[in-house]
């Protein structure tokens, strides 16, 4: 049964009406008719990061992501190559892979046989007296553009997104380059393994969430009870406008929570000082020069979302799958670094398993309030009920260098999410 | 491959992992608290563990400096995502006695979790899969010395799970 609402009732589609610049309405997190137009307005015409090409390093090694809600396989080819394809048979459309990783030579299929190339390509059809297509037309399918920044695989299925360069921006790409610096070659190395929390709400509550400075000392304050003296104290201890730290809105999507000017001395971030990490101090000094690799230890890792499902979360790098308009899955692996000794790639470890995951120090209670957050909110709220406030700051945020900052407590990022995301959607990607 | 125990003794084992059992239901931290060893590992893994802990990320991973960390933090009254408590209770079956090696036995079992995840959604959430303990014989009685917990669908993204497994 259908039921029938004014637009003035239950205003679904406005986007320049329902995001506004201090308040966003609260059926964009479950309206189905927005989560459908987010599929294709975001995460079909636009980029969205898929893995990392250290996830497989040989030849026939495969991933499985989604990219939206589309399954894809990113993949190593035989000639070395990277792939990304449709996690689906050309022919009848079964999934090919329901694991989470492989090596394999052949993709095939358990219907009717049909094997693909790890490529993609379709290599051989059973039966094939009665099959007159030509194979190549009948490869696996694939998005039409994918490209890689500092071994971030990202992809556009229409091919519509422009250059990722455009998409990530000059903050994007700094943001980036923040985290690939931690190691003394300059490479990451995401072979740690990916751990799936499931969440009970809409996805945009997790770049929201994941970069809300705010809520820190109210729902994580189990954790400052339990280990005080964390990297996070400012926040917590340190009371609103005392504390150094900031929100950045770098555009396009692109926000961070900024904590190096908080630290107390270099390594903060990590809990360690120089001494314990002697090794990979000296190693940072031969690589970067003294100067700049002081600077690298003692800004850490950047605490970021890249528009719209990769979070750099310090020692995490995530993603965020949306999977229905109430059920989100928030993918984490740890920041491992290429060029360091495996002890401190062990602590960047137990490090990530504290942070995040169904059973560690933070996520799960972030969950808990998202889930209560979306719990509170239907898709047929009306007009006049259900807006959610985002004016925290916005008398006081200042413009740096391009970048608009504000007070670790204020909406800066919030806003800078919704505001790009407002574009995008009433406009499309590249017509902003 | 199982051994062989006495009676007494098996039944001695069956009756700790209950009892553990039922402080982990009840969510009485303290008291479960103080079945675990200086030493414990307390682990669960990504599919079935088939990795050293540590060179791959885990859904828990704690040493006893961990997972007092861990305890505390439910005790502060504010660790939301177990505000309320979640009810819940369990079946514990299938045990086999794995090894005895000293004054340690090595325990397999089979469990199935119902818990009323009350914090938001308020669904029944089923968790089932395999305990292996080893189980220390001291002069306080038995402890649990290492808890390797494999979930059935530990390779899948999962809701909560900061209740005691």
């Amino acid at each position: 049964m259908t039921t029938v609402v004014s637009p003035e009732e239950a205003p679904t589609g406005d986007y320049r009406f329902l995001i506004q610049e201090d308040r966003v309405h609260g059926s964009l997190y479950t309206d189905p008719a927005v989560f459908a137009e987010e599929m294709k307005r975001i995460f079909v015409d636009g980029w969205v990061f898929v893995g990392h090409e250290s996830e497989i390093p040989d030849p026939g090694d495969w991933v499985a992501r989604r990219v939206g809600l589309e399954p894809v396989l990113l993949t190593r080819g035989r000639d070395g190559a990277l792939n990304v394809i449709a996690n689906r048979c050309a022919h009848r459309g079964t999934r090919l892979c329901p694991q989470n990783e492989g090596n394999d030579r052949t993709l095939r299929c358990p219907y009717h046989g049909w094997t693909y190339g790890i490529d993609g390509a379709l290599l051989g059809v059973t039966g094939p007296k009665g099959f007159h297509k030509n194979k190549a037309d009948l490869g696996l399918d694939r998005p039409a553009s994918v490209d890689v920044y500092q071994g971030f695989v990202f992809a556009n299925i229409s091919g519509t997104a422009g250059p990722l360069g455009e998409h990530l921006g000059r903050g994007g790409i700094s943001l980036i380059d923040r985290a690939v610096q931690m190691s003394p070659t300059g490479r990451v190395d995401l072979r740690g393994g990916w751990i799936g929390q499931r969440v009970d709400s809409n996805w945009k509550m997790w770049p929201e969430s994941n970069n809300d400075g705010y809520h820190v000392g109210f729902t994580h304050e189990s954790l400052a009870r339990a280990v005080p003296g964390s990297q996070y104290d400012d926040i917590v201890l340190g009371g609103e406008g005392k504390t150094s730290s900031t929100t950045r809105d770098h555009g396009l999507g692109h926000v961070e929570l900024d904590f190096r000017s908080s630290y107390e001395s270099q390594l903060a971030w990590l809990g360690t000082s120089r001494e314990k990490v002697a090794e990979y101090c000296e190693a940072m000094e031969a690589a970067y020069g003294e100067e700049r690799a002081n600077q690298i230890l003692w800004d850490g890792p950047p605490h970021a979302n890249i528009f719209p499902n990769l979070f750099l979360g310090e020692m995490n790098i995530a993603r965020i799958d949306p999977i229905s308009p109430d059920r989100t899955e928030h993918f984490h692996t740890p920041l491992l670094l290429e060029g360091v000794p495996d002890s401190l790639n062990r602590r960047l470890l137990l490090q990530s398993e504290a942070a995040m995951g169904p059973c560690a120090f933070f996520l799960p209670d972030d969950v808990a309030v998202a889930e209560r957050m979306h719990a509170a909110f239907n898709a047929g709220l009306q007009a006049d009920q259900g807006w959610i406030d985002l004016s925290r700051g916005n008398q006081r945020e200042r413009v740096e260098d391009g970048v608009k900052v504000g007070d670790i407590t204020d909406e800066v990022t919030n806003r800078g999410i919704w505001h790009h995301y407002r574009e995008v959607m009433a406009n499309g990607v590249g017509r902003a | 491959m199982t051994v062989q125990v006495d009676a007494d003794t098996r039944r001695e084992i069956e009756d700790f992992l209950y009892h553990e059992a039922r402080l982990a239901d009840e969510s009485r931290y303290e008291e479960w608290e103080a079945l675990v060893t200086d030493d414990i590992h307390y682990w669960v893994p990504y599919g079935s563990g088939d990795y050293e802990p540590g060179t791959r990320v885990s859904f828990l991973n704690d040493n006893r400096t961990r997972l007092a960390t861990r305890i505390r933090q439910l005790m502060s009254g504010v660790r939301y995502s177990q505000v309320p408590k979640s009810p819940m209770r369990r079946m514990i079956s299938n045990i086999q006695i794995l090894d005895v090696d000293g004054d340690e036995y090595t325990v397999g079992s089979n469990f199935v979790i119902y818990e009323h995840a009350v914090q938001a959604t308020n669904d029944i959430h089923t968790w089932a899969g395999r305990a292996t303990h080893r189980i220390r014989r001291t002069d306080d009685g038995l402890r649990i010395a290492a808890k390797k917990v494999e979930l059935v669908n530990a390779t899948e993204a999962l809701p909560n799970l900061t209740f005691i497994i």
